[in-house]
């Protein structure tokens, strides 16, 4: 090989190395990214049972129920829709009645939906942001004032 | 007192406009005396910016409320080591460490760099002073930390609970020092830029403070992952946080630099290359603060949100980023390329290096701006999480832990691949073994996990291995081996050292990843439970007092094989009641390298309490690891110690002076 | 005074910094070539080094040299030294801008930003001061802090709950009042004071533990007028005006001429007399006065705090309902509301509970009977 075409080879084994790359990166954002929906946006768009998703809303009052040993049970409402959440583990410290949380996991075939993490927000000042958006945008929910 | 640190704070602002406009106008004219400015001014303004943050870590200590920051983030309940790192656990208090260690950066470049090229140095403090105005300017009018309140409230509102920990006293500093160090080899490359040369100096002096910036960094990545680990209670090490990757993409990025700035210190190749990759590891840095700052992100990092400080963080931003590639894209065809190589060299092996890390950072990138960029154009929200990176990030750095060790191995300019394996061989027989061991005789070890310890054990012996053959191994008797590995370059054990911390840090995570057990249950008083061979036994929840929480301390008691307590594990609700919010403190017992990690939930109505244990298997040696990478830099630094900077005339005989690997 | 002094000492030292080096001579700056040169004479110093330890072959150590050679060669054609000093009325002019930009720019920025005249104020300072120079509120926190240190000091206790009670923080007052109960032990007034707070800190209802405290107090001093006054009040809020009436007639007739209840009690006969059932009327002791938070409330906004307060009773009642006590606290309140078929749907849901023919069914009659209310329609 001559100098010009082993320097033409380390170049494209460069390309060929950042086009995978690139390619695999594209690919596991359409795989792997979950997307976030709200209770009320669970009818517009289609979730087939097994697909991870983030579900989004506020812990519906007096649906808590504390199943045997660590499974919980609840509501998450928009106030126009609500969805049956269970989870086993050990909810955030934060988690309480009428208060933002998300939700990750998937639908079992019976419609309830699994969680396999609960986050519920970081301190009393503020709701998970997309929570909040949400919210917001059904217009249920104001900001108050911030401090 | 804290007045007068407001007034040094603003008095800080106008020496750091002065520091960016004289000494520029003096590089440009060639006028010494301008030029000489910078120094001086850049002393003066750290010991003003040091005036000032000492002034509000006062008014923390002393609860004095009548300062807004601290009435909305102290109680004087708090003790007091929590009052006083208070100080930066807020967002303005968090802001003025940001530039107090960006001045004393720049004071450090004016006190050491006295052997530097005048317009250099000149041009590298104008820069420095440039970005501190920026950050100033921005302090003063959007998050002023001395803002006042009259009259003054008689009690504040208490530090967020779950940064009331030791964790935070140091994880913020360290980090900042990390980024905010990589702001010298910005300076540096915009100061060449600027002049349109690249001086030989300029290598010897940016590769020194990128070993700073990263090691400070390392061990404020790790201290952050282990604090998430132990305080927020999930037993995590790292989420894949956009506030975590803001981090890790600086310091995926500084790696690469530090990689690089070898090849150009050592055969001046690369220049332009290094050049760009120092500007893209503070953009990230720059990045890493705007995400975190701007509350474009939700965090526990995102203090109280205001849009002006986004809006404002987002043009200073834009400023520095895109004023330092414009001014690449202008000025770096005038700088001369380096010298030539083989692919199979060195330098081809940190060439190879580099490859990875900046791909693996733009991955990282990717993941973590995606989902901010689609719900700005579509209003999709979705979240980017440990799958995606599992799927990019992790195929991106197999193989490159896997080359780890040849790189050292092989000669500059041209190497041998061949001669290299030869040597690692029996690293190579050793991981081999353990590939074997773990799939053969642990329990529930997959292939992944097997060739996981595998590959941590390849780093680990392929760091010992280039001990061993630089100091003559095989060729020389034991007496001079030893004497060589005495003499050996203090950078040498610096690379094994760093590349070693990566082999435990692997280990760790492969052992907690793969090894690793959990159970959750329903406890009463009096049960057991087991979990990996240990037996625990839960004593019951007791009510305890501190000085501004009340808690339930659930005992357990960790039993031996006959029945007999060993030592006790406890672990507590933590209940608030200036902020009303509750905390999780985990329990947490080494064993070895392992942990046994507990954590309490609620108590139900019937007195059973909701208990969740791990076994976290090498856990530990997931930071260790990162402990001993910095133990690495600071090796290498020590190397470098004595000849910071260009050399000076005034050198002593270089005779006694250990220097670095091979030319 | 002390601060324009620092200030100026600080902004004198930061414009000496921009002026020394700008007027000081110039040192001669050297060319940037000769750095590069030191660097590159360095580099062959580690070589030998390296070459002399045996950590690389002689061969690439002679190929290493003449690459070192090379660039030093180089080096004479780059540009000359270090360009001539330019023009010296640039420097002045540049000079004079820079130093008194420092001064003009820190006391601009400071004016606009600053507060000069606010002194720090350490809490330990503040709380050190004179007691005369100090807000009601900062006693109060000097108080509370050394009775976070001392929380087993009655005394302490016993002084800050009258306080507590002031400043309308009746949750407070409550804890307080139990806590100098349980330390130095019962006295007329601190029950009293108890019974005061229970009931202000419930909106002004006369509850069943409020009475309790009053009860207690009067056992201690029958003559103890707030306790008298409350329990009438009590009486008034159950609908047995005429029996609150007599009470309060009855103080009116034992109260010294000169005591401050007089006014508080003609008042509440006052009212008495001209609403049968007194609408909720928070019981208002004189020594409660002008501050009490309840008559700074509008009529509607007492109304409807009261009402928040009896709807929180009655939810808790579905979710608990064994509790007479709390049926004939409901069953009362909406009596005190004028909600006559809520009172008589409570007593019928109270009565329902414990079965019609149980003990407390018929003290739930009794006690309706006797509030003008018959269990059905």
């Amino acid at each position: 090989m001559t100098r010009k075409q082993k320097r033409l080879s380390v170049i494209v084994a460069g390309l060929a190395f950042l086009g995978a790359a690139t390619g695999l990166t594209f690919y596991a954002l359409g795989q792997k990214a979950s997307y976030f929906y709200m209770p009320a946006d669970l009818t517009a768009a289609s979730v087939q049972p097994g697909q991870r998703i983030r579900l989004g809303g506020l812990v519906e009052k007096g649906t808590i129920q504390r199943g045997q040993g660590a499974t919980v049970a609840f509501s998450v409402t928009d106030t126009q829709k609500s969805v049956k959440v269970m989870y086993t583990g050990i909810l955030p410290d934060l988690f309480r009645e009428q208060q933002g949380v998300i939700t990750e996991g998937s639908f079992g075939p019976d419609g309830v939906f699994v969680a396999d993490s609960v986050l519920a927000k970081h301190d009393e000042s503020y709701m998970p942001k997309e929570v909040a958006d949400g919210l917001k945008a059904k217009g249920v929910w104001q900001e108050s004032k911030s401090e | 007192m804290v007045e007068t640190g407001h007034f040094a704070l603003v008095l800080s602002f106008a020496l750091a406009l002065v520091q960016t406009l004289v000494p520029l106008f003096g590089a440009r004219t060639g006028n010494p005396r301008m030029m000489a400015v910078g120094g001086p001014v850049a002393v003066t303004g750290f010991a003003l910016t040091a005036f000032s943050f000492a002034a509000l870590a006062t008014a923390y200590a002393s609860s004095d409320f009548s300062v807004a920051s601290v009435w909305e983030n102290s109680h004087s309940l708090q003790p007091l080591i929590y009052k006083i790192t208070g100080t930066w656990g807020n967002h303005e208090g968090s802001m003025l460490l940001w530039v107090l260690i960006l001045t004393f950066f720049g004071a450090l470049v004016a006190v050491f760099g006295g052997n530097l090229p005048a317009t250099l140095r000149a041009n590298v403090l104008a820069v420095q002073g440039a970005i501190g105005a920026t950050f100033f300017l921005f302090i003063l009018t959007t998050s002023n930390p001395f803002a006042r309140l009259n009259p003054a409230p008689i009690e504040g509102r208490d530090l967020n609970p779950i940064l009331q920990d030791l964790g935070l006293a140091v994880h913020p500093p360290l980090l900042y020092l990390g980024y905010v160090g990589f702001s010298i080899c910005f300076s540096f490359s915009v100061a060449a830029l600027i002049e349109g040369r690249i001086d030989a100096s300029w290598a010897r002096w940016v590769r020194p403070w990128t070993l700073v910036a990263w090691m400070f960094l390392t061990g404020g990545i790790a201290m952050g992952s282990y604090w998430a680990y132990y305080e927020l209670g999930w037993g995590g090490f790292w989420f894949w946080d956009p506030v975590e990757n803001a981090s890790f993409m600086p310091w995926l990025a500084g790696t690469a630099l530090l990689h690089s700035a070898i090849v150009m210190e050592k055969r001046s190749a690369l220049k332009i290359w290094t050049l760009l990759l120092a500007i893209l590891t503070f953009s990230l840095s720059l990045l890493g603060t705007f995400l975190v700052r701007s509350g474009v992100l939700t965090s526990v990092h995102a203090f109280a949100t205001d849009p002006t400080r986004g809006v404002f963080i987002l043009c200073i931003l834009t400023l520095f980023i895109g004023g330092s590639l414009a001014l690449f894209a202008l000025r770096s065809s005038r700088l001369t390329a380096g010298g030539l190589f083989h692919p199979i060299s060195r330098e081809g092996a940190l060439v190879l290096n580099n490859l990875f890390l900046t791909t693996a950072t733009a991955t990282v990138l990717v993941g973590t701006l995606y989902p901010l960029a689609l719900e700005a154009v579509t209003g999709d929200k979705i979240s980017v999480g440990a799958p995606f990176f599992d799927l990019t990030f992790g195929p991106l750095m197999l193989p490159l832990l896997a080359i780890v060790p040849f790189g050292p191995l092989l000669a500059w300019k041209r190497g041998d691949v061949f001669a290299a394996a030869q040597r690692l061989m029996a690293a190579f027989a050793l991981a081999l073994a353990a590939v074997l061991v773990t799939a053969l005789f642990v329990d529930g070890a997959s292939v992944f996990a097997a060739l996981g310890v595998g590959l941590a054990v390849w780093l680990v012996c392929g760091a010992l291995t280039d001990l061993a053959v630089k100091s003559g191994a095989g060729s020389v008797a034991p007496a001079i081996m030893l004497r060589r590995f005495a003499g050996l370059p203090r950078s040498v054990f610096g690379t094994a050292l760093a590349h070693l911390g990566l082999g435990l840090t692997l280990l760790g995570i492969v052992g907690t990843l793969s090894f690793g057990a959990e159970k959750i249950l329903s406890m009463r008083a009096g049960e057991t439970i087991e979990l990996s061979g240990h037996t625990l036994r839960f004593e019951g929840l007791y009510p305890a007092q501190g000085p501004n929480y009340s808690e339930d301390r659930g005992r357990f008691a960790l039993l031996g094989a006959d029945g007999s307590t060993i030592s006790e594990i406890t672990s507590a609700k933590r209940f608030y009641p200036v902020r009303q919010m509750t905390t999780t403190e985990s329990g947490i017992k080494t064993i070895g390298f392992s942990q046994l990690y507990l954590s309490l939930g609620d108590e139900a109505t019937d007195g059973s309490v909701v208990v969740r244990l791990w076994w976290k298997p090498l856990v530990t040696l997931i930071w260790g690891g990162g402990l001993v990478m910095m133990a690495g830099a600071a090796m290498s630094l020590m190397d470098r110690r004595l000849r910071v900077g260009a050399p000076s005339r005034r050198r002593k005989p270089t005779g006694a002076v250990p220097s670095a690997g091979l030319p | 005074m002390l601060f324009w002094v620092i200030a100026a000492i600080l902004t004198l030292g930061a414009s000496l910094a921009v002026l020394l080096p700008l007027a000081g001579g110039s040192k001669g700056a050297s060319a940037a070539g000769d750095h590069d040169l030191e660097v590159y004479r360095d580099q062959l110093s580690e070589l030998d080094r390296d070459a002399a330890r045996g950590l690389i072959q002689p061969a690439e150590a002679e190929e290493a040299r003449a690459e070192i050679a090379r660039r030093i060669l180089r080096l004479g054609n780059a540009d000359p030294a270090a360009k001539a000093v330019g023009p010296s009325t640039t420097t002045r002019l540049v000079a004079t801008v820079a130093v008194l930009a420092v001064p003009l720019i820190s006391w601009g920025f400071y004016s606009e930003l600053g507060s000069p005249d606010l002194p720090s104020q350490p809490l330990s300072a503040r709380l050190a001061k004179n007691p005369a120079d100090s807000s009601v509120d900062e006693l109060v926190a000097r108080a509370e802090a050394h009775l976070a240190a001392n929380p087993s000091d009655g005394r302490g206790w016993d002084v800050l709950a009258p306080i507590y009670l002031r400043m309308q923080r009746f949750p407070d007052a409550v804890g307080a009042y139990r806590n100098a109960i349980r330390l130095d032990g019962e006295s007329a007034a601190r029950q009293a004071g108890l019974g005061e707070a229970i009931a202000n800190a419930a909106g002004g209802i006369v509850s069943a533990e409020a009475q309790d405290a009053f009860e207690a107090a009067l056992k201690l001093d029958p003559a103890n007028p707030k306790a008298n006054f409350y329990l009438a009040m009590g009486l008034a809020q159950e609908g047995r005006v005429p029996e609150a009436v007599a009470a309060w007639q009855k103080m009116l007739g034992t109260l010294p001429q000169d005591s401050l209840w007089r006014g508080a009690v003609e008042q509440a006969l006052a009212e008495s007399a001209n609403k049968p059932v007194a609408a909720g009327e928070p019981a208002k002791g004189p020594d409660a006065g002008e501050v009490d938070a309840a008559s700074s409330m509008s009529p509607q906004d007492r109304q409807a705090m009261i009402e928040t307060m009896v709807a929180g009773l009655d939810e808790k009642l579905r979710q608990d309902p064994r509790n007479a006590e709390g049926w004939m606290q409901l069953v009362r309140s909406y009596v005190v509301l004028g909600k006559a078929d809520q009172a008589r749907d409570a007593l019928n849901r109270g009565i329902a509970v414990f079965g019609p023919d149980s003990e407390e069914a018929r003290k739930f009659t009794a006690f309706a009977t006797s509030l003008g209310l018959t269990a059905t329609e």
